[in-house]
């Protein structure tokens, strides 16, 4: 570090003020860093356990659409895909975790009964209705995942930005700061000594 | 907000099953990623479910810019369990917690 300080006591003073700040603020910063990462923690087996279940219902539907197209035929699935216009609506709203703001997703609509799917009973199938069911479960299940994923990317980034902002701080700036304390403080000492040796000089003559 | 859904006829016909009407079904690298492209930007569209085999052929920025976007959230479905959520948290910490 280029030392271009003035060695004066007013500005070690300024120094000692402004090491004693970013140490606190250090301090709190790496308390949010380890708040954050305890709430990701939490919430990634959550996570985990979501994305595994949004896998099994897929591959539960996948089945049971196939089934119908096989047994119904593609043009039936298809009208009776058509004939459902029952919309699900989902409802994103903003949750605070801390001082992250998230997004809280809750679904209206997401799955219908037998008689809401506006099919008609001659329309359908047993298999129809069964494939319907079960996409209306993995929607379910989809809302939740989104919900989860939107808040651990959110979580992500400020874990990232607050882990860079501590790493800076404690090998980057206290570093310089302590260095030029301690080349003041070294200075002023020095510049005190050449001070008593003048007086001695100047008494002796 | 919706639902959307993108990928082949058969992907997106369970979810019309279900009762979703916004359904894209987009032929070709360049047709895909358009739609992609434009669904970033649409308001009004909550999260968008994605064949997770359409969504790793994509190209890999438009892929990154999808698995940061938190409106609309982007969701690979598929018979295997999509990576990218596990890939970006190896990146941010440094550690595959994904266990």
């Amino acid at each position: 570090m280029a030392l271009d300080i003035k060695p004066t006591r007013s500005e070690l003073i300024n120094l000692k003020r402004r090491i004693k700040q970013t140490k606190n603020g250090y301090k709190l910063l790496k308390m949010k860093r380890d708040g954050l990462f305890h709430e990701f923690r939490t919430l990634l087996s959550d996570m985990i356990k979501a994305k595994r279940e949004l896998t099994e219902s897929y591959v539960l539907a996948k089945s049971r659409i196939d089934l119908a197209n096989a047994i119904e035929g593609g043009l039936k699935v298809r009208s009776a895909a058509i004939a459902n216009s029952a919309s699900p609506e989902v409802e994103v709203e903003r949750r605070n975790i801390m001082g992250v703001v998230v997004p809280s997703v809750s679904g209206t609509n997401l799955k219908q009964a037998f008689g809401e799917r506006s099919i008609g009973f001659t329309g359908s199938s047993p298999y129809i209705d069964e494939a319907a069911d079960s996409f209306g479960n993995l929607i379910e299940r989809m809302v939740k995942a989104a919900e989860m994923e939107a808040t651990l990317k959110r979580l992500l980034a400020e874990i990232e930005a607050t882990k860079r902002r501590v790493n800076a701080l404690e090998f980057k700036v206290i570093p310089e700061l302590e260095e030029a304390r301690v080349f003041i403080q070294l200075r002023l000492e020095e510049m005190e000594r050449e001070e008593t040796f003048r007086l001695k000089r100047f008494k002796n003559k | 907000m919706e639902i959307a859904v993108v990928g082949s006829p058969e992907f997106t016909l369970g979810f019309q099953l279900a009762g979703i009407s916004t359904l894209y079904n987009p032929e070709g690298e360049e047709e895909t990623s358009k739609v992609f492209r434009s669904l970033l930007t649409t308001k009004g569209v909550g999260i968008v479910v994605v064949d997770s085999a359409v969504l790793s052929a994509l190209p890999e920025r438009l892929r990154d810019r999808l698995s940061e976007s938190v409106t609309p959230t982007v969701l690979g479905i598929g018979t295997e369990e999509d990576t990218t959520l596990r890939e970006t948290i190896r990146k941010a910490i440094g550690v595959d917690l994904w266990k």
